[in-house]
Parts: structure tokens; C-alpha cells; sequence
């Protein structure tokens, strides 16, 4: 209600054209509003951030968020001309395809220069040579252990150590299940061959799980109170824990590898201000903002290695998160609705087996 | 057995508020993450009263509620009148309808309410909001308002009818003031639900209008924080206060209504 | 008279309802592109996912011991409340009952992780009695999700019941008990028989939505907490499968139709005897 308020004012000054000067800096920008649709809390609706940007740009940022990515899915399905920029992850991003989204034009965005091309032309995200989504950031889910706890090695084979019973939290992610699953039996997690054999090794796991989290809050609270030793969990979340929230979480990659992640902005087709928008993706990728949300907040590693590079040596973040993991690991790719459908009725079948 | 009686209510009361008891401690405690031992602070009620998004969504709440709470209580109360006294063909029919908003999960409703009001132009809103929140407190309403009628005795309208009063005064004068606790009751109930009800008000809200059950549901993803604690307490304190004034006031109207 | 109520109902839950029992028998979402196909499968759901038997077991259980326990503990409490409180302290005590339905469910739910986890309220005070013991255990576990959900849907009971005991004739009681009748005679003959619209109002308030929930399970269960309501909400937002989310939805809602239908005669509610 107070938002169309606000537009409706604003409107009017504009039109009278007293207030213009007054409003906006030095700069004679015409004042713009885009929206962003994100996950609430990851980075883009960082207030220090959005007012920065303001005074750079003139473009005033709205958010809408989403808790789930078919909501995500659905939202930008239903409501044409609603989003200028939609955070998806490189593997969701053929969902919505050219049908939905708009090709981006990098040579528009200053900062994709210093991203490799191998990146920032994923498969994952480019359709008939043309990317469809801006790379933003990248993490890895694999294991987190309270310190000290986990001093018999690094495989993956820990998740069923008789060492931890009843003291792990897993995620409750059929995508990530299965990939762990199948990381664990040393199949492609993204087209597991031997989906069977992925089951049994998610299924040696039941003595030990206690819990199964959803978001990294619950995570948070289940663990500051003592909860689990082990889980599952996201590198950057793991990280953020550590350095934000002071919880004695150590992040590990196992031998067998992690499960990572690419996440890209996007611009939708029907977004009327796409200009506006692709000022707002290169701020995302832009150094400054990066160094001053990866230090004072947490967040998983930038995909601009400028940014990157920009941390401090001793930074968790920069240490965790070694450049040539990209190239290394499997990177969660796009799945289609049969595949992705077989996974989840795996998971649901394992995790009624975990409840028995 | 009088003192039995009232040592089981105590037990009950206290079990009802065992956690309430906790949530409006942990509303003081400093820890963001609830850890105990408790670290006495004010500092989330502070921060409370600067988060105007939170305000704001426990204003629409109580708005919404109250609204819903109204117009189900009056629409079930006459579903239930008929439902309770008539006898028609299709009345079991009619019972049973009662059950889907019930039985279905939420979520389902919730969408198939979003998609339903996208394609027939009701569109999203606080209208909509209403609608649905309104729709899936009438079962409850129904139900409590027609237990009430089927405790009370018809012989009483009846009565009064063959010493001279019209049904219709027989109606408000009678059955309507013995069925004032079932409805009062199923009043409270419609607002509970409503005060309670994310999934709808989450799909069903216009972008930028948000009730306090779908901020405290997406904060779960982004972290929520004991200021949650320190709304719900208020919110708390507040019905608390009203629910004394109104006991209190009440007394001083009725005299000794309700001694049987 | 009943138009306004089952118009509301048709508009808001009828209308669409029908509009995912449509979605039910696609194969894939109607949001995607292509030409929509029709099938049945996803009404087979229980026989092509055998899990699902055990996980609606555990549904109907949740049903079944929360509901028995708001009627153990609030058909009690409703009498005492009916007939050992009055005036004042009746109306205070009935607001206190319903007072922690004002509070957020999901707080509410989260609450009792303090309380019941190992480390928390409970177990705290344990320790302090026997400090060697083992940790209780008491989250993440059946019974704590039975805990959670009595918890939230207990003062429905105690409402209904009230609202048909506070009905009986004190002279009813003073008669029967001045004729030699003693405590569960009472209880058996008069009370029980004249309570029952509430029992039973009260246990369909309860039975039925409890089938389907999930967040009790999913916080206070942990690996425990698959139900019915679990499955379906991930079908919607992990698999994004609408077609079988809805049907699946529809087999509880048919079950429980039964459900009612087989009871119906056992609960046809008699008119209460008159004075």
C-alpha cells in the first residue's frame, strides 16, 4: 500500500518538475525503479548496497522474494513485466529458456571482461550460442563439521561413520540427495547411471541422521544448540556461520569431490527497463560491492575472479574456494522434469525409509 | 471433585503454556540463535519498533482477522441455523462440503486459490486475501455453531412462540442469546484461523502487502530472529489485556445471566 | 440463508478445487509448453509408490493418537471448567484456553524445539534431578510431534465439549445423584452421551486437518516427520509436480470422505433429551 504511495507522489513532482532538481544528485539521470526477484537475504537487497547503487545510478531497487525455486518458477511464468532481474541457478535456467528470459549482451556489462569465457559461457545457461543468464556466484555443497569432530579423514564415507550416529543433519534437497549419492558411488550426478545404487548409499546413512534441514537459519539454530556434529551443507552458509555468527564450523571438501553450483542473474523477456537492469548485474559482479559484502556479511565466492582476487589473503572465503574447483568438480547441471521427477520420488521413497 | 476438577484445569493451562512461557522469554534473550543461558536484554523489542515492515504485516494481520473473523461468523452462524433446524434433501451433502477446506493441505488450496483468481479476474489483494481467509474459516464456524444448537432445547422458541412472540422475536430473543457462547467462540476460532493462515495470504497478498504469519514464514529462510519473539509477545499481551477489559466490562453489564 | 456461506465456498475453495482436480489428471504441469495429455497415473499413486502406505500410516496415526489425547485431556478439563468454575473466573479461564491460538503457529512449533530438545527446558530440568542420566531424547521423535500438535489443536476440544456440557441441567446431576447414583454412573449415563456433539465436533476439527499436516513433522519430527502433508508439499515445490501433488490430495480428501461416510451413522447426533 505505502509503495504506490510513494510512485503515485512521485509522479507527480516529476511532472510539475520542481522537484526534480532537488531529488536527484548532481547527475541528471531520469530516476528508475527496477525489481528483483531473489532469494530474501543473498545479496542483492543489501541496503548499504541498494543506496550506493542509487546514488551511482539513480535506479531505486524493489524486491520481491521467493522461498522456493518452482515458486520462483511459477512467478515469473505468471506475472509478465513484473521482473527486471531474477536470480536463477545455472541449472534452472533452460527451464524458463528464450521463452521467458532475454539473451544477455555482455559486451554491455564492463565487468564480464574479467570473467573466463569457459564461465561465463557455460552450457548450462547458453542456448544456440547465446547466453541467457549473467554469472554472479558459485559454492559448493559438500560437508561442514563442528571443529574438531571430524578428525578421521575427508571422504565422503564420514556421512555413514558409526562415529557420528544420530548426529547428522541432512539437507532436505532431493537434487542434493541424489548428487551426493551419487558422488558417494562415483556416478555423474547429474545423469547417474545406477540410480538404485545411489539409494543404497543414501539409505547406509539412516543411523546417523537426526535431521534434515531446509534453510541455513535452521541449520544455524539446530547447531548452535548442539544439535548435530555433521551435515550437508552450503560453503558460503558455512562460512557466513563461521565468520558472522561465530559457530565453530569447519567446511570440507571431500576426495570424492562436492556438489557445485553456479547462480546467475537474468533478465527477463518482458522486463521493460533492460538497461537499467544490466547496471544493476554488473554492480553485482563489480569488486567493490563484492569485498565489502563477502567481508562485512558472508557470501558464497564471486564468479568475476577480480573480486575474487580482491579478499584478503587469510579469507575463509578466498581459501575454500580455490579457483580450479570449477574446472575440477561437477557443477549441478540442468535436469529435465523426468529425471528431476525420478529423483525426487528417490528421495521421498529414502526419506520414508529414514522415518520407519 | 470439585478440586480435582480445578487441579486438571491448572495442569491444562500450564501445558497450554509451557511454550507460550518460553516464547515470551526468549523475547528478552540476547542470543540471536536462542542458545540458553538467557542474557536478559530489551534490545529486540528496540528493534521491534524501528521494523516497520513487521509492524505494518501485524496491523494487516489483525485487520484481516478481524474482517474475516466477522463475516465468517456471521455467513457460518446462518449455515449452521439451517443446517442445525432445517430438514432437506442434500442436507448430508451439504455437511460434507464442509470437509475439503479442512482436509486439503494448505499449500494446495492455497495454489489452486492463485491460479482459480488469476484466470477468473478476482486477482490478488486484500479482497482476495479476505475471500480465501474467510473460506476456510467458515467449516470451523459451522461446526462450533452448530454444536452449540444441538445442545440447545427447541422446546424454549417453541415456547415462546405459543405465549404470543413472532419467530422472529422468539428467534432473537431466545436462541440467538443461547447460542451466544457458540458464537462468540466460533467468532474467536475465525480469527484464530486468519491470524494464523500463511499460505493463502502469501499467495493471495499484492506484492509489497504482507500479513505477520508470511513474514515470520519467509524469515524462517532468511533467519528470523527473536524480534519474531517480541511481535508474537506483544500481540500476546495485547489480547490479553483486551480479553481482561472485555471479561471485566461484561460483568458490569450482565447480572447473574448466566446462572443456570 | 445458506447462499452466502457456500457461494463464499464455492468462489474460493469449490471453484479452484475443481480447477486442480483438472490439473490431477495431466501429465505434466499446464504451465509448460505443449499439447496437454490426459492420464490416471497419478491416482495410482499408492500402488506405484508402495513407500507411500507407510508414510500415510504414520498420517492416520498422528490422527488417531492426537485426536484420542484432545479428548482424554480436554473433555476433562471442559467439564471442570463448565461446572467447578464460574462468573469471572469461568470467563477468564475460557479466554486463557484460547489465547495461545492468537500466537503464531510456527513460533509456537519452534518453542517447543526449546522445550523439548536435548539441552532444553525439559531436559535441563531432568539433569538437574538425576545429572548422569542419558539425554532425553524427546525431539525428533513421534511423540514429539504428537506433543506439538495436541498442543495446537487441544483448545478446540476443550471449546466443543464445553460449549454441550455447560448445556446439561445441573438438576440433571443433583436428580441422578440424590437417586444413588455414584461418579462414573454419571459420567457413563449422563455426561458421555450428552458431551458427544462436542466430542465429536471437536475430533473432526481435529482429525481431519492434522492428516494433512506438516509443519509439526517437519520441525518437531526430524527424520521422522513424513507424512502425507510432507509428500505433498515437496511434489509442489521440490518436484513442481501439480498433476500428482493435487491428486494425491484428493485420494486423502476421498479417504476421509469415507471415513466419514462409514461413521456417519454411528455419529448421527441425537437431539438432546429435553428437560
Amino acid at each position: 500500500m505505502s509503495i504506490s504511495i510513494n510512485r503515485r507522489q512521485f509522479s507527480l513532482l516529476a511532472l510539475s518538475g520542481l522537484a526534480a532538481p532537488a531529488l536527484v544528485k548532481s547527475r541528471a539521470f531520469a530516476a528508475e525503479t527496477i525489481t528483483v526477484l531473489n532469494w530474501q537475504g543473498y545479496g542483492t537487497d543489501e541496503a548499504w548496497a541498494l543506496k550506493a547503487f542509487a546514488e551511482k545510478t539513480g535506479i531505486t531497487v524493489k524486491h520481491e522474494y521467493f522461498n522456493a525455486e518452482s515458486e520462483m518458477i511459477t512467478k515469473v511464468k505468471t506475472n509478465p513485466g513484473a521482473y527486471d532481474v531474477v536470480l536463477i541457478n545455472s541449472a534452472r535456467v533452460r527451464q524458463l529458456g528464450a521463452d521467458y528470459l532475454s539473451p544477455i549482451d555482455q559486451a554491455k556489462i564492463a565487468n564480464d571482461a574479467s570473467i573466463p569465457p569457459a564461465l561465463r559461457m557455460h552450457p548450462n545457461f547458453v542456448i544456440d550460442g547465446k547466453p541467457y543468464g549473467n554469472v554472479w556466484l558459485w559454492g559448493m555443497t559438500g560437508m561442514a563439521a563442528r571443529a574438531g569432530k571430524a578428525k578421521q579423514g575427508d571422504s565422503l564415507s564420514l556421512l555413514a561413520d558409526p562415529g557420528f550416529t544420530n548426529r547428522l543433519a541432512m539437507n532436505d534437497d532431493p537434487v542434493v540427495a541424489i548428487g551426493i549419492g551419487a558422488l558417494m558411488s562415483g556416478q555423474d550426478m547429474n545423469a547417474p547411471k545406477d540410480l538404485k545404487l545411489v539409494g543404497e548409499k543414501l539409505k547406509s546413512l539412516k543411523k546417523n541422521i537426526r535431521l534434515l534441514w531446509q534453510s541455513e537459519d535452521e541449520w544455524n539454530k539446530a547447531f548452535a544448540a548442539d544439535q548435530f556434529d555433521l551435515s550437508v551443507y552450503w560453503s558460503g552458509a558455512a562460512i557466513r556461520s563461521r565468520q558472522n555468527f561465530k559457530l565453530p564450523v569447519d567446511f570440507i571438501v571431500a576426495k570424492e569431490g562436492a556438489i557445485a553450483w553456479v547462480d546467475t542473474l537474468t533478465v527477463p523477456k518482458s522486463s521493460t527497463k533492460q538497461d537499467a537492469a544490466y547496471k544493476f548485474l554488473d554492480y553485482m559482479i563489480d569488486p567493490d560491492f563484492y569485498y565489502e559484502w563477502a567481508t562485512k556479511v558472508g557470501a558464497p565466492a564471486s564468479a568475476n575472479p577480480a573480486a575474487m582476487a580482491k579478499l584478503p589473503d587469510g579469507d575463509l572465503n578466498k581459501i575454500t574456494h580455490k579457483a580450479d574447483y570449477l574446472a575440477t568438480m561437477q557443477i549441478m547441471g540442468p535436469l529435465s522434469d523426468d529425471v528431476r521427477q525420478s529423483f525426487v520420488d528417490l528421495w521421498e521413497e529414502t526419506k520414508a525409509f529414514y522415518a520407519k | 471433585m470439585r478440586t480435582l476438577g480445578i487441579g486438571w484445569l491448572m495442569v491444562v493451562v500450564g501445558f497450554l503454556y509451557l511454550p507460550i512461557s518460553v516464547m515470551m522469554l526468549m523475547s528478552f534473550n540476547a542470543s540471536p540463535f536462542y542458545t540458553l543461558p538467557i542474557e536478559w536484554t530489551g534490545h529486540w523489542f528496540a528493534q521491534l519498533a524501528q521494523n516497520e515492515r513487521l509492524l505494518d504485516a501485524g496491523r494487516n494481520s489483525l485487520l484481516v482477522a478481524t474482517v474475516t473473523a466477522v463475516i465468517a461468523t456471521i455467513c457460518g452462524t446462518t449455515a449452521a441455523l439451517v443446517l442445525g433446524r432445517g430438514t432437506f434433501r442434500g442436507k448430508r451433502l451439504f455437511q460434507i462440503l464442509l470437509l475439503p477446506p479442512m482436509a486439503i493441505p494448505w499449500l494446495i488450496i492455497g495454489t489452486a486459490m492463485l491460479v482459480f483468481f488469476h484466470w477468473s479476474g478476482i486477482g490478488r489483494g486484500l479482497h482476495a486475501m479476505i475471500l480465501g481467509h474467510v473460506a476456510l474459516s467458515l467449516p470451523y464456524v459451522v461446526l462450533v455453531v452448530g454444536t452449540g444448537i444441538q445442545t440447545l432445547k427447541p422446546e424454549l422458541e417453541e415456547a415462546a412462540m405459543s405465549l404470543g412472540s413472532t419467530p422472529a422475536h422468539a428467534f432473537f430473543a431466545v436462541t440467538l442469546p443461547g447460542l451466544m457462547q457458540s458464537i462468540i467462540a466460533a467468532g474467536l476460532f475465525a480469527f484464530a484461523v486468519s491470524l494464523d493462515q500463511f499460505v493463502v495470504s502469501y499467495f493471495l497478498a499484492k506484492p509489497g502487502v504482507t500479513t505477520l504469519p508470511v513474514e515470520i514464514y519467509s524469515s524462517i529462510r532468511k533467519g528470523f530472529t527473536p524480534e519474531i519473539n517480541a511481535i508474537s509477545t506483544l500481540l500476546l499481551g495485547v489480547s490479553m489485556v483486551l480479553v481482561l477489559a472485555f471479561a471485566w466490562l461484561s460483568n458490569l453489564g450482565s447480572a447473574a445471566h448466566e446462572r443456570r | 440463508m445458506l447462499l452466502p456461506t457456500y457461494g463464499i465456498l464455492a468462489i474460493s475453495v469449490f471453484l479452484p478445487l475443481a480447477v486442480m482436480a483438472f490439473f490431477s489428471i495431466l501429465k505434466r504441469s499446464p504451465f509448460d509448453p505443449g499439447p496437454l495429455t490426459f492420464t490416471i497415473d497419478n491416482y495410482l499413486v499408492f500402488a506405484r509408490r508402495p513407500y507411500l502406505i507407510d508414510v500415510a500410516w504414520t498420517s492416520i496415526q498422528l490422527g488417531l493418537w492426537t485426536t484420542g489425547a484432545c479428548v482424554a485431556i480436554g473433555l476433562p478439563a471442559a467439564l471442570a471448567l463448565a461446572k467447578a468454575t464460574r462468573g469471572q473466573s469461568q470467563k477468564i479461564l475460557f479466554f486463557l484456553i484460547i489465547l495461545p491460538f492468537w500466537s503464531n503457529g510456527l513460533v509456537r512449533i519452534f518453542s517447543w524445539t526449546m522445550v523439548l530438545r536435548d539441552g532444553g527446558v525439559l531436559d535441563y530440568a531432568y539433569h538437574q534431578l538425576f545429572p548422569s542420566a542419558a539425554p532425553l531424547g524427546l525431539l525428533y521423535s513421534f511423540p514429539a510431534i504428537v506433543i506439538g500438535l495436541v498442543h495446537a489443536y487441544l483448545p478446540y476440544m476443550i471449546l466443543t465439549c464445553y460449549l454441550s456440557v455447560s448445556a446439561i441441567d445441573d438438576q440433571f446431576l443433583e436428580a441422578a445423584r440424590s437417586l444413588g447414583a455414584r461418579w462414573p454412573t454419571l459420567f457413563l449415563k449422563i455426561i458421555l452421551p450428552l458431551a458427544m456433539p462436542g466430542i465429536v465436533a471437536g475430533s473432526v476439527l481435529i482429525f481431519v486437518p492434522v492428516i494433512g499436516s506438516f509443519m509439526e513433522p517437519r520441525i518437531l519430527g526430524g527424520k521422522t516427520g513424513v507424512t502425507m502433508g510432507t509428500v505433498i508439499e515437496d511434489q509442489f515445490t521440490q518436484a513442481f509436480n501439480w498433476p500428482l501433488g493435487s491428486a494425491m490430495s484428493f485420494v486423502m480428501l476421498g479417504f476421509i470422505l469415507v471415513l466419514f461416510g462409514t461413521f456417519a451413522g454411528a455419529l448421527k447426533t441425537r437431539p438432546v433429551a429435553a428437560a
